[in-house]
Parts: C-alpha cells; structure tokens; sequence
C-alpha cells in the first residue's frame, strides 16, 4: 500500500513499519549508507575490550561525540 | 556501513565455521526492522577453537591486519567478554562478545538461520532480540524493544 493514513501521530508511530519480504535487509544497508553520508564519523583503528556493556557503550558514545576513539589499552 | 564489506565479514564467518549469534540493529534489519547502525554485534560461543574461528576469518575479510592478533582468548575468555574492533577501512566496526550481561550467551540466545546472497547468517530470533534490548539502560535499546513487540507482537513474558 503506497498511502496509509492515521488519526494521530500516536497511531502512526505505533504502526508496525511494513518492508516487503525479501527486501528487509536490503533496505536496511541502503539505510545506513545514507546515514553514513549524514554523519560520517572518524573512527579509530585496532581492538579495545571492555568489561562490560556500559564500558563498552560509553566508549562508543565517547567516538560518536568527538568522531575519534579512546587511546588504545 | 559498506554492503560488499558487511557481506565479505558474513562470508568470512560461514566459511571459517564460526558459531556466533547476530544481534543488534543488524540483526532487525534480518527481521525487516530498519534503522541505522555502524556496528556488526555478535556473540561467540565461547572456547578457544572458537575465537581461532573468529581471526581466522576476520584475517580473511581484513588481509593483513595486524591487530586481528590482540583479540586475544584470556581476554573474551576472562574479564573481557566484549571486545570491538575496529577494521582499516573505517566504515563499521565490530562488537564481538562472549557474554551479555549475567545471561546472555551464545547457548541461551534463541536463534535462527537468515539467508543472503547464499550466506547463511545465524541471527537472533525477534524474541530473543526483544529480551535482550528490553533488559539495557539505553534508551535506544527500548525503542527497539518496542518496535520488535509492536512488529512480532511480543510480550513483556515472551
């Protein structure tokens, strides 16, 4: 269905987002490569080991804000 | 994060015999749930044959990369259980793990086999997505939780 329409913003943000089979994934890559496009960022070369998820996300947000990485362990 | 690089990684991972389980925002696109992302999240199973698996393969896909070797098993083994890495070509990097959280591992996540371009790639079922995104502080990890509830009709005991 080219055109759905809904009663309120709630409505549509709770739609489920409808992808063809078989075309899912393909759309997603593409998604990312727009995005990349948007927001290209810098990032480090090498491994970095965390102890845990938080660890490991707040380096990930440290890149995302300064578009380099942390100094390696 | 770059097509023909995303499936050269997969291709490496079939090829090498890895046992890992796809999740992450990677893992929804499988699923038809779209959103950016820059990272490939997977977790391990966790032995050292494995983790040989695991720089084999990523040896194949990034030729010469001499930092392949400090993805090291007394880390992902020990008190590492997350380790990213972070390929020369800069378009995405890779967060790999042993463990998640205080459960999560590769023998507890539900998975299953997704197909692309002949590359078969274990990902995580939507339920277990959902399980292991609704359980994070992030608050972008509950926007994804939502969207697979709404999408698979999943919830808060599934």
């Amino acid at each position: 269905m080219a055109v759905e329409k809904y009663r309120s913003a709630h409505e549509m943000n709770s739609a489920p987002i409808r992808v063809p089979l078989g075309d899912s994934f393909e759309r997603f890559l593409r998604h990312c490569a727009r995005y990349w496009r948007l927001s290209p960022r810098r990032y480090p070369r090498g491994v970095f080991k965390f102890r845990t998820v938080e660890e490991a996300q707040a380096a990930r947000d440290q890149v995302a804000k300064v578009g380099m990485g942390p100094s390696q362990p | 994060m770059d097509r023909d690089e995303l499936l050269r990684v997969l291709r490496a991972f079939e090829a090498e015999g890895l046992e890992y389980v796809l999740i992450g925002a990677t893992a929804m696109g499988f699923h038809g749930l779209v959103r950016a992302t820059e990272d490939i999240d997977l977790i391990v199973r966790a032995t050292p044959e494995n983790l040989t698996r695991l720089r084999r393969s990523l040896q194949t896909a990034y030729p010469d990369d001499p930092h392949i070797e400090q993805i090291r098993d007394a880390d992902l083994l020990g008190e590492y259980p997350s380790v990213r890495y972070y390929p020369p070509t800069g378009d995405l990097f890779l967060d790999v793990m042993t463990r998640l959280g205080d459960s999560a591992s590769y023998d507890t996540v539900e998975a299953e086999i997704k197909e692309i371009e002949g590359i078969r790639v274990r990902v995580a079922t939507p339920a277990a997505l959902f399980r292991l995104k609704r359980d994070t502080i992030r608050p972008l990890d509950h926007q994804d939780a939502a969207a697979l509830a709404r999408r698979f009709h999943l919830k808060e005991g599934d």
